[in-house]
């Protein structure tokens, strides 16, 4: 797909944006997060996501916990910090403005 | 049958196959390469390793316990490359299955170096790594090098010194380093052991399947066919299942042959020395190269048949199973080197031997002599 290329920065930026509102939703552990990007254009890996969560932890935008799961050891689950909502809500603003000039260029 | 290794990932033991145990090492060794300057590297670590482990636990079952090479290889496709500082790859590419495709982040690419590589090589692996470094056909490589010497005589030199000197790509990252390739050593490993694991499978006996791993390292370890192997016999690359009786007949039958051509060694020697056939007189009216011809041809046909025996019952009955032509190239060259050896000492300790090799240029008159004549009385 050449969009899907042509886009592939945008796509990189946007990623941390989407893990934001992914567990925003809910209390989430990687798998849940990777299973619903991967339905997406934005379908990922454990070995990109692990890393960004990270970082997005050190930025202080989110935070975990661990849980106990029936099966297998305690897992991680990700919940955002007040910086993190604070963080997607200025992004949504800015992503409304972003879809607003791109219909208001557009032959109307 | 494949060696398992015992690992603990996340606090709990899973037992994997060597080679994919090999694959993990290096996928982990060059996570931790690539998140050396990450603060959080050790946890990210940590949460991978529990990322595969939870992957393992979905393969495995109550009959089935052991991870197998091409189930690491699968897992660790769908693990992707780990990215350096949460740097997101392009997430839609479809890069798992083709890691070399992958575009990888600057501090991933190892920087060119000069190594000796010796999977492949003839003789130290020089040329192997020199033309994995320069990029080309190693065979041209040893083709110049063999040009320098023949022409200037200096290539032997300056290859000695660098058999010397370069150092040996051991670890992938070296191997991946000697061709600048990016670390994703999957796809070297991969492609050292191909053929490997689907092989060694096929092997029951233990002894069988030892033989033919020690086999296997000797041709990848660049050291050409083992003739001697061929030789000690019990294992067959082409049809794996040998009777157990093998070894023991291919043994007694290259004794056989052995003895078989001393003898006709010495009987030829005294036939040519003496005029006698190891103390026999020959039949009244039979020249002596006739007798010398029907001991040639008797040696051929005795030989020939011992040697297909042992061909038999070493390469077993799958007629196209035969040997390679350099393994009958190599054992052919010994033979014969070691016979003229043999000659040229015996010929300098004792007269009799002496007085043979003397004797044939006459022979060889009398014999055309003979032939003359009988060609004259048609």
């Amino acid at each position: 797909m050449n969009l899907n290329e042509k886009f592939s920065g945008i796509r990189k930026g946007l990623l941390e944006f989407l893990v934001l509102q992914i567990i925003a939703a809910e209390k989430v552990y990687v798998a849940d997060i990777l299973k619903q990007l991967s339905a997406t254009q934005f379908a990922t890996q454990e070995g990109t996501l692990y890393p960004l969560l990270s970082k997005m932890r050190r930025e202080g935008l989110l935070d975990y916990e661990w849980k106990e799961s029936e099966a297998g050891p305690p897992r991680k689950y990700y919940k955002l910090t007040p910086k993190g909502r604070e963080q997607l809500r200025d992004t949504l603003q800015y992503w409304t403005e972003i879809n607003e000039t791109v219909k208001k260029l557009g032959p109307s | 049958m494949n060696k398992v290794i015992t690992i603990n990932l996340g606090g709990n033991a899973y037992q994997l196959e060597e080679g994919g145990y090999d694959l993990l090492r290096t996928y982990l060794e060059t996570a931790a390469t690539r998140l050396h300057h990450n603060p959080d590297q050790e946890e990210i670590l940590t949460d991978i390793e529990g990322a595969i482990a939870e992957k393992f636990r979905q393969r495995l079952a109550a009959h089935k316990s052991v991870v197998t090479a091409k189930e690491m290889s699968t897992v660790l496709d769908e693990m992707g490359p780990v990215q350096a500082d949460g740097e997101a790859d392009d997430p839609a590419k479809p890069g798992a299955s083709e890691p070399t495709d992958r575009p990888e982040p600057e501090n991933a690419v190892m920087p060119k170096r000069l190594y000796r590589i010796y999977d492949g090589a003839m003789v130290s692996g020089v040329c192997n790594g020199m033309g994995a470094y320069l990029n080309i056909d190693p065979t041209l490589v040893r083709l110049a090098f063999v040009l320098l010497t023949v022409i200037w005589g200096t290539g032997l030199l300056v290859y000695v010194i660098l058999a010397i000197v370069v150092p040996e790509a051991q670890s992938p990252e070296e191997k991946a380093s000697a061709s600048g390739l990016p670390p994703t050593a999957q796809e070297f490993i991969r492609r050292a052991k191909s053929g490997y694991y689907e092989a060694v499978k096929n092997f029951q006996a233990h002894g069988r399947r030892h033989a033919w791993i020690r086999w296997f390292h000797w041709r990848t370890c660049g050291r050409g066919y083992p003739w001697h192997s061929y030789w000690r016999g019990g294992w067959a690359p082409a049809t794996p299942l040998c009777p157990p009786w093998t070894g023991f007949a291919v043994v007694s039958l290259a004794f056989l042959s052995g003895t078989a051509t001393v003898v006709w060694l010495c009987a030829l020697t005294s036939l040519l020395a003496t005029g006698t056939l190891l103390g026999l007189t020959l039949p009244a009216g039979l020249p002596v190269w006739a007798a010398a011809l029907m001991l040639l041809v008797a040696y051929g046909a005795l030989a020939g048949a011992l040697k297909t025996l042992r061909w038999l019952s070493s390469w077993s009955r799958d007629p196209s199973a035969r040997p390679p032509a350099a393994a009958l190239l190599a054992e052919a060259l010994v033979w014969l080197s070691v016979t003229l050896v043999l000659l040229v000492l015996a010929s300098h300790f004792f007269a009799e031997l002496r007085a043979a090799v003397h004797a044939v240029p006459a022979l060889i008159h009398q014999a055309t002599d003979d032939f003359h004549a009988w060609w004259g009385t048609r």
